[in-house]
Parts: structure tokens; sequence; C-alpha cells
């Protein structure tokens, strides 16, 4: 099957996340984003929103080829950027981020220009510590007060056809 | 029948990879996928949530398995 390429060129929202290297110091940290961003714009394109990167641990390790050794992370600054860019531009930057040797983790995918974060905040137990005394709440005691105070005479009448029974 | 789930109920109609407080929703202890009957999505928004924790686990942000 053949295909037809169109000389008009398609562009698409596309977002990038990345893990950079822990060792890298925090202020270098925004130097390698501006290279992501400098290789997004080189390709054409341009950014419609970003997350910084924060250093945040893996769920699981994740190795990287460093010369003949591999290098293993269980950590990594992960930030990511969203920009709308020509297909080529997509296969450059995803070539690009794994060629970086403080990338170790990328991936680029096509999505869409709104805002995709969910809205949604899960439900969370209340943390108790140990250290914590737990204060029971008051017990609601019932009103005592029957209203008026009762006569001498009326106690006793009420007893007396109480008794009488 | 109107579904109700997580994302119908919070009219989330586009799942993020980085969601992932959401997705954990619909895993199991395991780290596994719910399967459809468990996890009450519509076909669409299961292919949705499955490509997403794809991508989050890919990116470290979730586990392949869980011990």
């Amino acid at each position: 099957m053949t295909e037809k390429h169109s000389e008009e060129i398609i562009s698409r929202v596309y977002e990038a996340g990345y893990h950079i290297v822990p060792s890298v110091k925090e202020e270098d940290v925004d130097q390698i984003v501006a290279s992501i961003r400098a290789e997004i714009e080189k390709q054409g394109g341009s950014l419609i929103a970003e997350g910084a990167p924060s250093l945040m641990k893996l769920s699981y390790d994740m190795e990287q080829r460093v010369g003949e050794k591999l290098v293993g992370y269980d950590r990594g600054y992960f930030g990511w950027i969203k920009f709308e860019a020509g297909t080529h531009a997509a296969k450059a930057l995803t070539d690009a981020l794994n060629a970086h040797k403080q990338i170790f983790r990328s991936i680029v995918f096509k999505t869409i220009r709104e805002d995709t974060r969910a809205k949604y905040k899960a439900p969370q137990l209340r943390e108790v510590k140990r250290t914590d005394t737990l204060k029971a709440a008051p017990r609601k005691v019932e009103s005592t007060d029957a209203g008026a105070p009762v006569s001498e005479a009326d106690l006793e009448k009420a007893l007396e056809t109480l008794t009488a029974e | 029948m109107a579904q109700n789930n997580i994302l119908t109920q919070n009219d989330i109609r586009v799942v993020d990879y980085k969601d992932v407080d959401l997705l954990k929703n619909f895993l199991n202890p395991h780290g596994r996928v719910l399967d459809r009957r468990k996890s009450g999505l519509t076909a669409k928004q299961q292919r949705a949530i499955e490509e997403a924790v794809k991508r989050a686990r890919f990116m470290g942000l979730l586990p392949y398995i869980q011990k």
C-alpha cells in the first residue's frame, strides 16, 4: 500500500514528559528545560503549557546506559511540556530527548490543547498521630428542666394516684 | 442506563497519565488494571484509563507490579 504525502505541514498538539537525572543540581535543571524548549522552537513548534520539573521518587528503579555502564536511578526531576508542532517535530524531539545525556526517560505523545488534568481529589482518611489524644465528642445530655417547678401538693397528689393503682 | 463511575461523576472526559491519584482507583493492590466489570467504566473510558496507566508506568509514576 502506498501513502500519499501531502506537502502541507500538519500541525498537532503534543506533550513531552521527561525525567532529568537526580545528580543535576537544582539550579541547573532550568538550563536543561531551556534546551528542550529551544529544541521545540528550532523545529518550528510553539509552547502551550509547561510543568516545572520537581524531584520525585520513582515507582521502580530505572537504568540508563552511560558509556559502557548502566546507571540506576530511583528518583528524578519529572517535568512536562505541551506544545504545538508539525509531525516531523515530534519525531525530532523524541530523538533529541532520547539522545540527551541528562534525561534518562522521556515520552512524546499526541494530546489536546485543553488542560487535561482532572479536578479530582481523592478522598483521604484523616491522619491521626500516635501521640494525639482522642477527645470524645461531649454526650448530649437530655435537658432535665421540666419547665416550671412542681409544687409539693401536686407531687403528693401524683404519688397518691400512682400508689393507688 | 447512566454509568455511575468516578469519571462520569466528576465529568472527566480526558484522562491524564499524571493524575496518579485518579488512576489508582482503577488498579488492584497488585498494580493491575481492574476489568470493566469491577471498574464500571464504559469501553471508551476503559481504553483511556488503560492508555494513561501504561504511560504512567513507563514514566515511573505507577509500578508495573506491586508486591
